[in-house]
């Protein structure tokens, strides 16, 4: 079996993990350290942000870094596509 | 239009709806099989109890992220110290490395939360819907009363033990006893509660629904832990010279005039084996090192009056009748790497200063002049009492001649796990500067404490009058 097949026979499952997955540990990582480096209090108060609580500051971090990656890794599965997949779908034929 | 575009649409359904078959585990009694049932109570044992030990009316571990500190058996860490905890991560990397390469998957078999929470719900599904036949029985049957009692039962315990464990989670993070208090009030805050339900979630995803496929498809240690893999290494397999070939038999029959090996084609490892495999299929990727297919076919041989270990803990070398080496380059380079870095680990922490002290320049005047002709330079001083007792500080400066250092007290308190901050003012007589620029070294020192002390480089502006 090529390469490309084997690819459409990865379970449904496997799909959706490989692109949630990865992203939330590397969003997590990156949570860890941007939040080690910076306050979200003083981050808050350069913004002008007053009643800033610290865990609301941490998990909205978190969901907007994983956004981010996932996004990427969503990205990463659209563009290996193979081409044909295209053509088909444009009811060309080969 | 090609047959293909055709079929298209019912590819994708089968795509969707190929749904894995589900396993359903046997229970399995035997030595490993106790004593992964003693890992998984030690384990969480101290998952559940750890967060509620306090120690100096503190919580013995807290990773405190609203306060940004992290209490550790009477040790507060700050974000400051972030190299500790990164170090503490290369350690544990290493040390799994090594571990995997002499002993293989026995993390996975035994202590990985994935499995010790896997086996808490399968218990718990056991002791709800049967053994394995009664389960797959229940699940052919159609939907009755009693299958939805059964079914359901069972998951509102999961979730009930989901939640715990989510709550307790979130203990480690934000003192658990007001977390409680606040549960029991039902006044957790939004995220607190997220968390919670979150964390729970996933338990009950992980441990009730996806089970082996977390270790197929998500775990990373399961991807790469055969680059660590030597033909020395330990691994469950079976021994397929004595087994095959195998065959159904009478018990007492001559099997070896049949022509037949010891493998009496029962398929009860396979029944056993939480991820689904065939172990005589030869090592694979999928097999956990949980040792179940050890322990069922260990009775099996006993059963059948013949030796034990047809499957058992090997190794290539040893399964091929060459000898098994325990030192080799791998295991010696693994060992000193780790033995440098956490010695290095422990030296840190032993000698680790439990303050900070930052110096930073009034950036609005590089110097002023004072009625009495000496060259002045102001600075704001930040000093972090990581500790959490008070301590009393006082504060020196050193580096030019006749150097005097100016501030409000000469000595000041710095409460436990306070940050203070206070402006001082260095002065010197211009005849002694050299150059416009000089280097001075604040020093703060704990009274009550010599080994407290920190020192910080700042520079002195003035004219140069020689
Ligand atoms: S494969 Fe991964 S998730 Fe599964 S038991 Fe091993 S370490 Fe845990
Ligand atoms: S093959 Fe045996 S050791 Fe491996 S996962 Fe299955 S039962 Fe466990």
């Amino acid at each position: 079996m090529g390469h490309e097949e084997q690819l459409k026979d990865i379970p449904r499952i496997q799909k959706v993990v490989s692109v949630l997955w990865p992203s939330f540990l590397t969003a997590g990582v990156a949570t860890i350290l941007f939040f080690t480096a910076f306050d979200p209090v003083d981050l808050g108060m350069l913004l002008g942000v007053e009643q800033l609580e610290r865990l609301e500051a941490y998990s909205i971090g978190f969901f907007l870094f994983w956004m981010l990656t996932s996004t990427s890794c969503a990205l990463t599965c659209y563009f290996r596509k193979p081409c044909d997949e295209f053509n088909r779908g444009q009811g060309h034929q080969r | 239009m090609s047959q293909k575009t055709t079929n298209a649409p019912d590819e994708v359904q089968a795509e969707i709806y190929k749904k894995r078959e589900k396993i359903y585990p046997r229970e399995v009694h035997g030595m490993f099989a106790r004593l992964r049932v003693a890992a998984v109570l030690a384990l969480l044992g101290l998952y559940y109890v750890i967060p509620w030990l306090h120690w100096n009316g503190q919580q013995l571990v807290l990773f405190d992220l609203p306060a940004r500190k992290f209490h550790i058996f009477g040790l507060t860490f700050w974000p400051q110290d972030f190299f500790f905890l990164a170090m503490l991560l290369v350690v544990a990397a290493l040390a799994l490395f090594l571990f995997t390469t002499l002993a293989g998957r026995l993390w996975c078999g035994y202590a990985c939360p994935q499995t010790v929470w896997t086996e808490v719900f399968l218990w718990i599904e056991r002791r709800i819907e049967g053994d394995r036949p009664r389960q797959m029985k229940l699940d052919k049957a159609p939907w009755s009363a009693r299958k939805l009692a059964i079914k359901g039962g069972k998951h509102v315990v999961w979730i009930l033990f989901s939640l715990w464990t989510g709550f307790t989670f979130v203990g480690y993070f934000t003192p658990i006893h007001e977390l409680a208090v606040k549960l029991l009030h039902l006044q957790t805050g939004p995220w607190e509660t997220f968390w919670i339900l979150f964390y729970g979630f996933a338990t009950y995803g992980n441990a009730g629904w996806m089970r082996e496929q977390v270790c197929i498809y998500m775990c990373p240690y399961a991807r790469f832990q055969s680059a660590m893999f030597d033909r020395n290494t330990l691994v469950i397999s079976y021994d397929e010279g004595r087994g095959e070939p195998r065959g159904s038999r009478k018990r007492d029959e001559d099997y070896k005039a049949k022509g037949l090996g010891d493998c009496i084609d029962c398929t009860l490892c396979v029944q056993v084996c939480p991820t689904g495999i065939d172990i005589r299929d030869g090592l694979q990727y999928q097999c956990i090192g949980c040792a179940a297919c050890v322990d069922v076919c260990d009775q099996v041989m006993d059963k059948m009056g013949y030796p034990k270990g047809l499957i058992r803990y090997t190794t290539e070398n040893a399964m091929q009748g060459k000898g098994t080496r325990v030192l080799r380059p791998r295991i010696v380079i693994y060992s000193i790497i780790l033995l440098i870095i956490a010695a290095g680990l422990v030296y840190g922490l032993a000698t680790r200063v439990p303050m900070q002290l930052d110096v930073m320049r009034d950036r609005n005047a590089l110097y002023r002049e004072t009625a009495t002709g000496l060259t002045e330079n102001v600075y704001t001083l930040r000093l972090i009492n990581m500790e959490d007792v008070a301590h009393r500080f006082v504060l020196t400066a050193e580096g030019l001649e006749g150097l005097r250092l100016v501030a409000d007290q000469d000595v000041f308190e710095v409460p436990g796990g306070a940050v203070v901050t206070l402006p001082v003012r260095v002065q010197v007589d211009p005849v002694h500067l050299e150059t416009a620029s000089s280097e001075i070294r604040f020093t703060a020192s704990a009274l009550d404490k010599p080994e407290l002390h920190r020192s910080q480089t700042a520079r002195f502006l003035g004219p140069v009058t020689r």
